[in-house]
């Protein structure tokens, strides 16, 4: 039983991981909180979904187009959202960005209207018994991806010039550019790759919930944030961390003691958080 | 009173602007010593479940519970005043954002309020109207005097840098509690007057939107002046109004101007352009908005332009 829980946790928070990567990553580059985020998770499990169902493209296919099309989709977000928005006050950047998220959920309702929509099946359903935890052929790939993906961005944060890049302007901004980086860039590749991997995370949370609606952006968004937060702001892998422990968190409470009392518990560890610890569980930075 | 001069529908219209101007008017306050609340809703809720709970469970007079209402929601205010006075920035902008969700999850499940059902059969109260220009009346008088007054510029002076505030001696902790505190009331009337004249709600009724939209109100009409909250919240709430109404202006264009070919395509695309009735008409919100905040990021209203409004000679 436990073990099985502990199963479905990680599943839960493999998504929220990947939700929050694109949150700490452009809160790291440009100190801001962008709030459009969860609509890009949700334009992905569209964009997965229409590509299987019109395309007759298999999951991977999918997942690549989502990917793509959710990058594109920053760059779009960035240059009509932050880009021309005045930096020096903290407030105007957040308030376009939610702009964005009123345009992006109701494009969502007015193309694919408001209802939920099924997503087809695209990997045969097989169950797998190992020891006491039966798991299954859907689960499996969905921890794959996940980890495939996060693991991928560790790599290219960790050991490209341009993960440096980007590590470096999360630092500070000022002395990056002063060694030559291209802060622009820097800003731009970021909102590709946290958008991709939002638009990855959209796809995936279709093939486990066999649904999507244009509202599924707003609960991830929030989680993401929670992630975001409990991982330490800017900080990778503490939101890839923050995302399992939050995803392992909630199943066990809603196990333990009731799905109710479920989101209760993230947001009371959100408030702990930000009381105690608010440069996140792993984080060191932060901010102003 | 002003009751029979609107129908219902205009009536439904002006109370949910004046909410939400007193909702803003919340988050002003507040705002006037730095503190940024995404939580506005959940002081909102606190207030709508409270005089709900009186008037219909304990059969309390409505003018009795709204008070009620807005002490409650002011002491929750104060209690979570208190630790924000510890952190700032994007950390308070969670803060909130997480209390405005407990409580959206505790009303979902607390069965005494109704539940997931949500709370039904609240007392409708004709005069509704009343109340809520009564008290937008009251406020604006109260910003007016605060500006002027010793404690406005304490505010003013947390705002701008809490440590030197401190060094000249101001009580910057009671200050801000103080703030949050009465923010929070505010915010609980218009909680209260939204319940009492939709007569339902449910814990969707103040969820994380809303109190997101809250802080657009004010950010949008313009901070920097106790006039920006009301022409915020009034102008973004009955933006979606006026859109509607621009299409029945097109209806009466005389059908003789339109019916020969290039006014027919010209007519049908604008009609077809106004026809807002879902999500039309909040896509072009959301871009209103972002445009809005790339040519005025300080708001439709600042104290320049407010200046200039009432010396117009560029004195």
């Amino acid at each position: 039983m436990i073990y099985q829980q502990l199963i479905n946790g990680l599943m839960l928070g493999a998504s929220y991981s990947l939700i929050a990567i694109g949150y700490t990553l452009i809160f790291g580059v440009l100190n801001l909180l962008y709030f459009a985020h969860g609509e890009v998770f949700m334009v992905g499990a569209f964009v997965g979904l229409y590509l299987v169902v019109y395309g007759g493209a298999n999951i991977y296919v999918a997942l690549a187009g989502a990917a793509i099309a959710c990058a594109a989709l920053g760059i779009v977000a960035f240059y009509v959202s932050v880009r021309p928005v005045p930096k020096d006050r903290p407030l105007a950047p957040l308030i376009s960005t939610i702009g964005l998220t009123i345009v992006l959920q109701n494009l969502a309702v007015y193309i694919f209207g408001g209802q939920q929509v099924a997503f087809p099946e695209t990997i045969r359903q097989e169950l797998y018994h190992v020891g006491p935890v039966t798991i299954s052929s859907v689960q499996i790939f969905i921890l794959v991806v996940a980890v495939a993906a996060m693991g991928g961005l560790w790599l290219f944060i960790e050991r490209t010039k341009l993960g440096r890049a980007i590590r470096a302007t999360a630092e500070n901004h000022e002395t990056a550019a002063l060694l030559g980086v291209d802060v622009n860039r820097v800003v731009l590749v970021t909102f590709v790759i946290g958008s991709g991997i939002a638009g990855i995370a959209g796809v995936l949370d279709g093939v486990k919930n066999s649904g999507i609606s244009p509202f599924m952006g707003l609960g991830a968004a929030v989680k993401g944030l929670v992630v975001m937060l409990l991982g330490g702001l800017g900080n990778v892998v503490g939101a890839m961390v923050g995302g399992l422990m939050l995803g392992l968190i909630e199943i066990l409470s809603a196990a333990y003691i009731g799905t109710t009392e479920r989101d209760l518990f993230s947001f009371l560890i959100l408030i702990l958080i930000l009381l105690y610890r608010p440069t996140g569980l792993f984080g060191t930075r932060t901010a102003e | 009173m002003l009751h029979d001069l609107f129908d219902g529908y205009t009536r439904s219209i002006l109370v949910f602007t004046g909410v939400n101007v007193l909702a803003a008017y919340s988050f002003y306050l507040p705002f006037k010593t730095g503190q940024v609340s995404l939580g506005q809703a959940g002081f909102m809720a606190i207030g709508a479940y409270a005089s709900a709970v009186l008037t219909q469970k304990f059969g309390v007079p409505f003018a009795a519970a709204l008070p009620v209402a807005a002490v409650v929601a002011g002491m929750m205010g104060v209690l979570v005043g208190f630790p924000a006075l510890r952190i700032k920035g994007i950390y308070l902008l969670l803060l909130t954002l997480g209390f405005a969700e407990i409580v959206q999850v505790i009303t979902l499940s607390w069965d005494f309020v109704g539940g997931a059902q949500g709370f039904r059969q609240i007392p409708f109260i004709p005069s509704i109207l009343e109340y809520v220009v009564a008290l937008i009346i009251v406020l604006v008088l109260f910003f007016a005097r605060l500006e002027r007054s010793s404690l406005g510029r304490a505010m003013d002076a947390v705002h701008q840098d809490e440590t030197a505030a401190e060094v000249m001696g101001l009580d910057v902790v009671r200050i801000k509690l103080l703030a949050f505190g009465l923010g929070a009331a505010i915010a609980g009337l218009a909680g209260a007057l939204y319940a009492h004249h939709a007569t339902y709600i449910d814990s969707n009724s103040f969820n994380i939107m809303v109190g997101v939209e809250i802080l657009m109100f004010v950010i949008i009409g313009g901070s920097s002046t106790y006039w920006g909250p009301l022409l915020g919240a009034g102008f973004l709430t009955l933006l979606p109004e006026f859109l509607r109404t621009l299409r029945d202006w097109l209806e009466l264009v005389p059908v003789a101007w339109t019916d020969f070919f290039p006014m027919n395509r010209v007519y049908d695309f604008l009609h077809d352009a106004l026809d807002f009735e879902n999500a039309k008409r909040l896509i072009v919100y959301g871009i209103i908005i972002m445009v809005m905040m790339i040519l005025r990021p300080d708001g439709l209203l600042t104290r320049d332009s407010l200046r200039r409004l009432t010396m117009p000679r560029g004195a």
